[in-house]
């Protein structure tokens, strides 16, 4: 590639809780790691060419700029959006950037958040907010080089996709999308959708390789050592909230 | 005051919870007494609150809460009052009631003239409804153990409720820098804004560890002339008129600033010459400063109060461990660490840092935080530092700090509190200064094994 890596990262002022932006720094280092040079776009409210990006990313917020990121998505960006995907940019989007996604958000207020309705899947406000850590299994077609996913959720949304849809992957420790059909996030082509918030891709390196992969083609191994430990620790982590869950399921 | 035999036995089986707690080894007894007590009497916090002569002060928000509440109790004390606190920090309702449990007499009176308490975010409208206290200072509203409260907004919709519950007369210290703290003011009466007017220690932009960004009245962005540290500074909505209001006390100037000292000259010419470093300090000083002398202390008793003051456990404490100057700098959040990591590099010079990361419940379980973190900064400081990476989340940190641009030999992961210390002890020189900046467990964790080396007392038995 001539020039370098476009990462869109859409909405970091108000789209960026939960240490979000670890994604746009993971994506970042470990192409730079492989030698591409990467261009971070900070993308705000307004028109955007987004298709001329390689990568978009966008994360969760809190409720009162949501609203508002929503509406500026439908108004401007949405044809874009489409255009980019279309033309395989790929996309992750977190918590409430996954739920825009979607037709619609039903808040619990019972007030509906129009979507982009870019893919068939609808989310609303659930009676409690969800927040743990979760272990998820990716969807074997991925082909993931490490296909248990870690990470913490903390999300008061449901979101059901629709019969055409695949999850990301199955839930071992959890809620999930929903917590009836078992499954967590989207993937859709080179769309990716997760309650996995925070740093998700610092901790699942292998997601991030594969996202950059399907930009830039296949990537040469990376030292991470770093990366392996963690992943150790968190694992053993989420085996004892497991436990810790099912023990209190089994006094109620 | 009539005789109340439930109040009478709740303080007493609370003294006892508290005695049996320490005898058992079970820490300083700084909650189960207050579990107990309530237990007995629901009304135990009110009761005892009500028969102080001088009423209470409540000091609220994310960061800060610890040294200002003592800066206030000390700058009360110097005016000859007798003062009731909750000096190890314990912040939720059973905290407050086991501290005012501790301090009353066996049968519910009271010893102290008037109780400084400093009050969970979450928990200052129970708080305000129980105690009506006299004074309410809210120092700012920072991202702090999300997967608690579920969001900032929620934290600050809350203080909002607390404050709106306020008795006729109460008066409310509010920092004007903080844009949540100011929007949670708005439509309540006898607000005291305290402000940094100081351009000594500007950031150059509003770093990422920042909150409020978009205006909490109309949701547009916020432009900021200056940013002292986190989201606060002076702001204007770029769309309505919702903007940073003028103090009513202002630092003007910020001279000899240290780890251990500043001097603060504010806009009235009092001057404050504190041991207590560090720009956010800065903010703890104004804020004391002007409940103090709106409860009527004397400016110059703040000021000697004030220059008498020393940091409570964890915040810029100095310890000796191993032959070495530890500096323990308490970190609780994103906007803490920043600012900590900020002040250590531009005034500290020292090369050696052990950051000891816990996700217990009262660190937040979510470290997702680190992310937010500028650690760059560390990873560009001229000093090249070595960081010790520890606590239970070590290799979260550790993974972060790679992440920011630190080469593998500026990062050592020892999660053991014990071994991280003496890693710590052996890079730095004798004498040479190192610092230590935990999470709040975590802090804990490093104090008591400083302690078994005999470094320092225990927490709950320090005071003022």
């Amino acid at each position: 590639m001539s020039r370098p890596l476009r990462l869109g990262h859409l909405y970091p002022r108000a789209m960026t809780i939960y240490g979000d932006v670890g994604n746009v720094c993971s994506l970042r280092r470990r192409a730079e790691w492989r030698g591409i040079e990467v261009e971070v776009v900070p993308i705000e409210a307004g028109p955007a060419d987004l298709e001329a990006c390689d990568l978009l990313f966008m994360g969760g917020g809190q409720d009162r700029d949501q609203s508002g990121v929503f509406a500026d998505f439908a108004e401007h960006k949405r044809a874009s959006l489409e255009r980019a995907v279309d033309g395989g940019v790929a996309v992750l989007a977190v918590c409430g950037g996954y739920q825009l996604l979607g037709h619609d958000y039903v808040d619990a207020e019972g007030r509906v958040l129009e979507g982009l309705g870019l893919l068939d899947l609808r989310s609303r406000a659930g009676d409690d907010r969800w927040i743990g850590n979760v272990l998820v299994e990716a969807e074997a077609s991925m082909g993931l080089a490490e296909p248990t996913l870690v990470g913490f959720e903390n999300h008061g949304g449901r979101t059901h996709l629709g019969p055409g849809l695949r999850p990301l992957g199955r839930v071992v420790v959890g809620g999930g999308n929903n917590g009836e059909d078992a499954g967590e996030g989207v993937v859709a082509g080179r769309v990716v959708g997760t309650y996995l918030h925070g740093p998700a891709l610092a901790r699942n390196a292998a997601l991030a390789d594969l996202l950059l992969s399907w930009v830039v083609g296949p990537l040469p191994p990376v030292d991470d050592h770093e990366v392996a430990a963690l992943r150790q620790e968190r694992l053993a982590a989420a085996g004892r909230d497991s436990r810790r869950r099912r023990l209190l399921a089994w006094r109620r | 005051m009539r005789p109340d035999p439930r109040l009478g036995a709740a303080v007493l089986a609370g003294k006892l919870a508290a005695t049996a707690s320490r005898g058992l080894g079970r820490g300083g007894g700084t909650t189960i007494p207050g579990d107990v007590a309530l237990a007995i009497d629901p009304g135990v916090l009110a009761k005892l609150g009500a028969a102080l002569p001088r009423g209470s002060v409540l000091v609220s928000g994310t960061n800060g809460k610890t040294t200002t509440t003592g800066l206030v109790a000390a700058a009360l004390e110097a005016s000859g009052e007798r003062v009731l606190t909750n000096a190890s920090g314990a912040n939720l309702v059973f905290g407050l009631v086991a501290a005012a449990v501790a301090q009353a007499r066996p049968l519910g009176g009271a010893r102290a003239d008037r109780a400084v308490f400093e009050v969970d975010e979450l928990s200052l409208e129970r708080a305000v409804l129980e105690l009506r206290p006299r004074l309410v200072v809210v120092l700012n509203l920072l991202r702090d153990q999300l997967d608690r409260s579920g969001e900032l907004e929620t934290t600050a919709r809350r203080i909002g409720d607390g404050l709106r519950r306020l008795p006729r007369g109460a008066h409310v210290v509010a920092n004007a820098d903080d844009p949540l703290v100011v929007a949670q003011c708005e439509g309540v009466e006898g607000v005291v804004y305290v402000g940094i007017d100081a351009d000594d220690q500007l950031l150059d932009g509003v770093p990422h560890a920042a909150d409020a960004r978009t205006c909490p009245r109309c949701g547009a962005p916020l432009h900021f002339d200056r940013v002292v540290l986190a989201h606060c500074g002076s702001y204007r909505c770029t769309r309505c008129d919702f903007a940073r209001p003028r103090p009513a006390v202002a630092v003007r100037r910020i001279t000899a600033a240290s780890l251990d000292r500043q001097r603060l000259e504010l806009d009235d010419g009092t001057v404050l010459d504190a041991a207590v470093g560090g720009i956010y300090n800065a903010y703890n000083l104004v804020a004391a400063h002007a409940a103090a002398t709106t409860l009527g202390v004397p400016a110059a008793t703040v000021a000697a109060a004030v220059a008498g003051f020393r940091p409570r456990f964890g915040r810029m404490e100095r310890l000796r461990l191993h032959d070495r100057e530890l500096r323990l700098l308490l970190a609780k959040n994103p906007a803490g660490l920043d600012v900590v990591l900020r002040t250590a590099d531009e005034l500290g010079a020292t090369h050696n840092y052990l950051i000891a990361i816990n996700d217990l419940v009262a660190d937040g379980r979510d470290v997702s935080w680190l992310w937010d973190v500028d650690f760059e900064r560390l990873a560009r400081s001229s000093h090249r530092p070595h960081v010790v990476a520890s606590g239970r989340r070590a290799h979260d940190l550790a993974l972060r700090l790679k992440y920011a641009g630190m080469a593998a030999e500026q990062v050592t992961v020892e999660p053991d509190p014990a071994a991280a210390l003496r890693v710590l002890a052996s890079r730095a020189a004798p004498g040479e200064e190192a610092v230590v900046v935990p999470t709040y467990t975590a802090m804990l964790e490093l104090r008591a094994v400083a302690q078994r080396a005999g470094a320092v007392g225990a927490f709950w038995e320090q005071r003022g």
